[in-house]
Formats: structure tokens, sequence, C-alpha cells
């Protein structure tokens, strides 16, 4: 179990982490979400110690990193998939790492071909792709069969099928008990695995809510409505009942059911052409809700 | 968080009244609370040393250089020697003529400390490593203590390879030469061999805090050669102090087997060269301890 408390981290003038505070509790993938900027990273290797932080803390099973006797059996992390010395092999890369918190070579085996790589573990890692690092990466958090894990952007660069295999390998970590942080700057990549949702923009904490819940709060339904009466329709519909003309003959509507439109225009004699009911995706809710809290935002974005 | 890492450290070494013996495979024992220590940390940095592709280049550079110079200058030293006035000839010191190419050794090996810390920092491998090995001094002493377990042997082995060719090829020219049963030649071998190891935690000091590879080579010219051939044209006394003091220059007089009255003796220039190597750990230490990874 990780937890957050209080943390800031300044860089100068920059506050990159402002006074976070959430935990991150076993059996659950959660899902550590924001814009790029957002401190994602900088929260990362605060909790691992890179860096130090400026004021408050944060712990893994009540300890911060540096005071865990056996760090990588404590925490494996994935923090930079490229970082390995090109003319070093896999083996040798995984092998020091074990080393230097007395785990058994036969661990390192075990790894590389939990991750599929055994095959060119004695490849020097230069010639490897972007996913067969990321996998060399993954290969290095689990070395300590640690109770919690740390990805950063796992699914970055990754193929379809690397993307399904990371997905598989945190939702089995997380049924095993484990704790599982994963950061990612695209709601679409957590809504399938991830039980639990932080959310930060600038630094600041915007949300820490559970994945069922973010949904329930986020995905209102529209309905589209085609029809040569549009203006007629709009009229009818009553003031608590949103509406949104979106061409001479087309309305999104929000607050009403499909059903209750069509009874709507079927008394009255509207003609209908279409009548589609829409679910606003949740990258439509993240991105509303971390508007304000975008670095850099396009000029067509700023001025809708 | 330098204070405790170091504190850590010390106890961690503390603890194990263990002689500093750097065998192939370095045996860690877990300590009894199933806490990782130190040797568990030498371990994971000999691994990577000897992993490290860079590691056989510079040894085999470092050798070239040595056997190379210590040829020419043997062969071309001895053949000037007949020539040379009485006044030359009295201080002519085959024990250098034989042990120049440290010149160039001591750069490759000062390359070898730096490249150590500096190709974690360039492969971004700095990251894996701290989040292993969270305990930053415990990292830096072990990089230190393998790299002084690869350079040490190497430089003496340079050294004395050194010696062997540049006194046949002396002896062949007819020019005074040394045998190994005379006192001064085991203090050249032995003695450069500790230069040279020193000149590699010199650059291991270096990288750690500079970081980048370039960087740390560019510097190591500068410091162990630029310096050392403009030393003379520097004025007056800023000159004469450099030639004296200058840490390389000063830890050189180590393979000089005729004594300059005007420079350290050998055993005192080695004195400001671990002086100098011992301020530069230090700052490494804190900056290591201190700055974000």
């Amino acid at each position: 179990m990780i937890e957050v408390r209080g943390l800031s981290k300044r860089y100068g003038e920059v506050l990159a982490v402002d006074d976070l505070t959430f935990a991150v509790r076993p059996g659950e993938v959660t899902g550590f979400l924001g814009p790029n900027g957002a401190g994602k990273s900088t929260t990362l290797r605060l909790i691992v110690g890179l860096d130090a932080a400026s004021s408050g803390t944060a712990t893994v099973g009540g300890r911060p990193y540096v005071a865990q006797p056996t760090p990588l059996k404590a925490v494996g992390a994935l923090l930079d998939p490229g970082a390995v010395l090109p003319s070093r092999t896999a083996y040798h890369h995984l092998l020091a790492l074990a080393a230097g918190n007395g785990i058994p070579s036969s661990r390192v085996k075990a790894v590389l071909a939990e991750v599929g790589l055994e095959n060119v573990s004695r490849r020097r890692a230069g010639t490897f792709s972007l996913g067969m690092r990321q996998r060399l990466g993954i290969a290095a958090a689990l070395l300590g069969d640690p109770p919690v894990l740390v990805f950063d952007e796992p699914l970055n660069g990754l193929d379809p099928e690397g993307i399904v295999w990371i997905r598989s390998l945190m939702r089995r970590m997380a049924a095993e008990g484990r704790a599982v942080l994963m950061s990612s700057h695209l709601m679409s990549e957590m809504e399938l695995t991830a039980d639990h949702l932080i959310v930060i923009g600038r630094g600041r904490l915007i949300a820490d809510t559970s994945m069922k819940d973010f949904i329930e709060a986020y995905s209102e339904r529209e309905v589209f409505v085609r029809s040569p009466q549009a203006e007629e329709l709009r009229g009818m519909l009553s003031a608590a009942v949103e509406v949104r003309t979106e061409s001479s003959d087309a309305l999104v509507v929000t607050g009403l059911e499909a059903a209750g439109i069509g009874a709507l225009a079927s008394a009255n004699g509207v003609e209908l052409h279409e009548l589609a009911p829409r679910q606003v995706s949740l990258e439509r809710a993240f991105m509303d809700l971390t508007r304000d809290a975008v670095e850099y935002q396009s000029e067509k974005e700023t001025s809708r | 968080m330098t204070r405790s890492t170091t504190q850590n450290f010390v106890r961690a070494t503390k603890a194990r009244r263990r002689p500093l013996v750097l065998r192939l495979q370095p045996q860690p024992r877990r300590a009894r609370d199933g806490r990782v220590t130190f040797w568990h940390c030498l371990h994971a940095e000999w691994i990577k040393i000897r992993t490290m592709r860079s590691t056989l280049y510079v040894i085999l550079g470092t050798l070239a250089f040595c056997l190379g110079l210590a040829a020419l200058n043997g062969s071309s030293a001895g053949s000037e020697f007949a020539d040379l006035s009485p006044a030359d000839q009295a201080s002519f010191d085959p024990l250098a003529t034989s042990l120049r190419g440290y010149l160039l050794a001591q750069i490759a090996l000062g390359l070898l400390g730096g490249l150590v810390i500096t190709s974690e920092y360039g492969a971004r491998t700095i990251v894996p490593t701290l989040i292993g090995v969270p305990h930053r001094a415990r990292v830096l002493a072990s990089k230190a203590v393998v790299l002084v377990g690869v350079a040490l042997p190497v430089g003496i082995a340079v050294s004395l390879a050194g010696f062997l060719v540049g006194q046949t090829s002396l002896s062949r020219a007819g020019a005074p030469n040394l045998a190994l049963s005379d006192g001064v030649a085991l203090r050249g071998i032995f003695g450069g061999g500790l230069y040279l190891a020193l000149a590699g935690l010199f650059g291991l000091a270096l990288g750690t805090v500079i970081r980048s590879t370039t960087a740390t080579v560019t510097t190591l010219f500068g410091v162990m050669l630029i310096v050392q051939a403009f030393a003379p044209a520097l004025p007056g006394e800023l000159g004469d102090w450099v030639s004296k003091y200058w840490p390389p220059i000063a830890g050189g007089q180590i393979i000089t087997s005729h004594q300059d009255p005007d420079l350290l003796s050998p055993w005192a220039g080695v004195g400001v060269m671990v002086g100098s190597v011992a301020v530069l750990m230090v700052v490494a230490f804190i900056v290591f301890g201190k700055r974000d990874a």
C-alpha cells in the first residue's frame, strides 16, 4: 500500500507537485491520470526516492522508500522503459539489479520467462524494440515479487498485443492482492484497466474516486434527434431539458430518454427521421475535468 | 538524507569486519534481519563493470599505450643517450623513460572511472540502479571499490609490462637500464599502478559531478595533459607552483628514478594526488547523495 501525504515538489519557481494526498490500496489497479505535465512522473519519482520531496511524505507499507530493508521486494517500479545500457544483455541487466537485492539468478530467469524474453535474454539490449524494452522494464519491476507495483505510462508506444498483455498482467497482479499504480495521460487506457482513479492537474489532486463512481458521475447519456421539424420539437421540450442544435434538422438532447422524446414527438405529430441514444465518452469527461489544468492548450481548444 | 545514508553505509561496513578482497564472485551474505547490505551492492556493481564493453576496450588501450610508449621511448632515448652532455647523462632517468605511457594510461583509466557512472546517466540506468539500491552512498562506494579492483591490478600489470619492454629497449641500445631487483623499479611499478588507480577514482569523482561522458573526458584531458604541457609556460611563481603541486604532475613523480630538487619527492607527490582525489570523492558523495536522480 502506498500512502502519499501532503506531498509537494518545487523545481525553482515551478510547483510540480502541490500538496498531494492519496492512497493506493492492495487488490486494485489504481489509475493515475492527468494531462501531460500534470506532475504524474514527478510524484512516482518521489515515491521511490529518486527525487527528494520539498515537503510531505510518501510511504510504502508504512516506510519511506529509502528505509525499505530490501527495496525491490517492497516495490517494483517501471519508470524509464528505455533505461538499459545498449551493450549489456538483458540477462546481465537484470542480474545486476537482482544481485543488489540478494535475489538469486534463478529468479532472473523466471521473470525473463514471465515477460516472454527468455529467448533473447543473451542479446544486447540495444537491439531491442520499444516493446521488448518495455517488457524488460516490467521484468525488472517483478524481480523481487513485490506487493506494490508502480508503472509510469506502461502502454506508451506499445502495439495492440503488448497493450493487451500489460493490461492482463496488471489485472492479474491486482487479483493476487498487490497494489498496482499505473499512470497515463489517456482516459481510454484507464477505462479497461483501472478499478480506482486518481486524477491530478498542475500538481493538484482533482479527483480520487472509484472507476464505477466516475463513470456514473460523468457518463451522461444524450439523445441525437433528426427531424425536418427540429425547431418545432425544440419548442415542445421542457426548460429542464438541455437541447443543442447541431444543424438545421438535428438536435442533441440531454436529460430526457429517447422513449420520452419519441412519445412527445408522436403526440404532437412531429416527424422523426432519427432517434439515437449516445454515451458521452469518459475521454470527454476527463478532458472537461482537467481543462483548467492543462499546461499547454492549443488555441482552438482555448477559444471553445 | 546524505548523513543517514552515510551512517548506514558506515554501519553496514563496520558490521561486517571482513577484509576488502575482491573475488571474482563476491558472496554476499544476508544480514540477520534480511536487510540487503553493502556486499550485495558491491556484487551488483561488479556484474555491471564486467559486462560493460568499455571496460575491455579501456584495458586493451591502456596496455597498448604503456607497451607502445615504453618500446618507442626506450629505443629512441637509448640511441640518443651517447650524444647527451655529461650533465644530461647524469640525470638520465631509465625508470621514467620506460613508464612514460602513464600519461595516456591515466586518461584511459580516468575514462573508465568516469564511465562507471556517466554510462548510467547516459543510458538512464541510474533510475533502475537507484530504485534497486536507494542508499546512494552505498552505490557510489561500491562503484569506487570495483573500479579500484579493476584499475589497480591493470595499472600494476601495464606498469610492469612497460618497465620490462622499456628496459629491454634501453639495454639493446646500450643505455643505462634497471633490473626488477632494483628497489626503485618496484616503487615505479607498484607506485605507478597505484597512481593509475587514483586516476580512475579521479575520473569517477568527476563523472559523478559532471554526469556527461564527453565533458568528463574533456576535463580529464585538460587536467591531466594540457595543464602538464603548459605548466612550464606559465609565468614565474605560478608556473613553479603548478609544476610542483598540480596533482597529476606531483603524482607522476612516482615513476621517476632521478629526483628533481625543484619538484616533490615520489611519495609526497602521490600524497598530493591522494589528497586531491579524496577531496573530489567527498564532493562527489555529497552531490550524488543530495541531487535528484
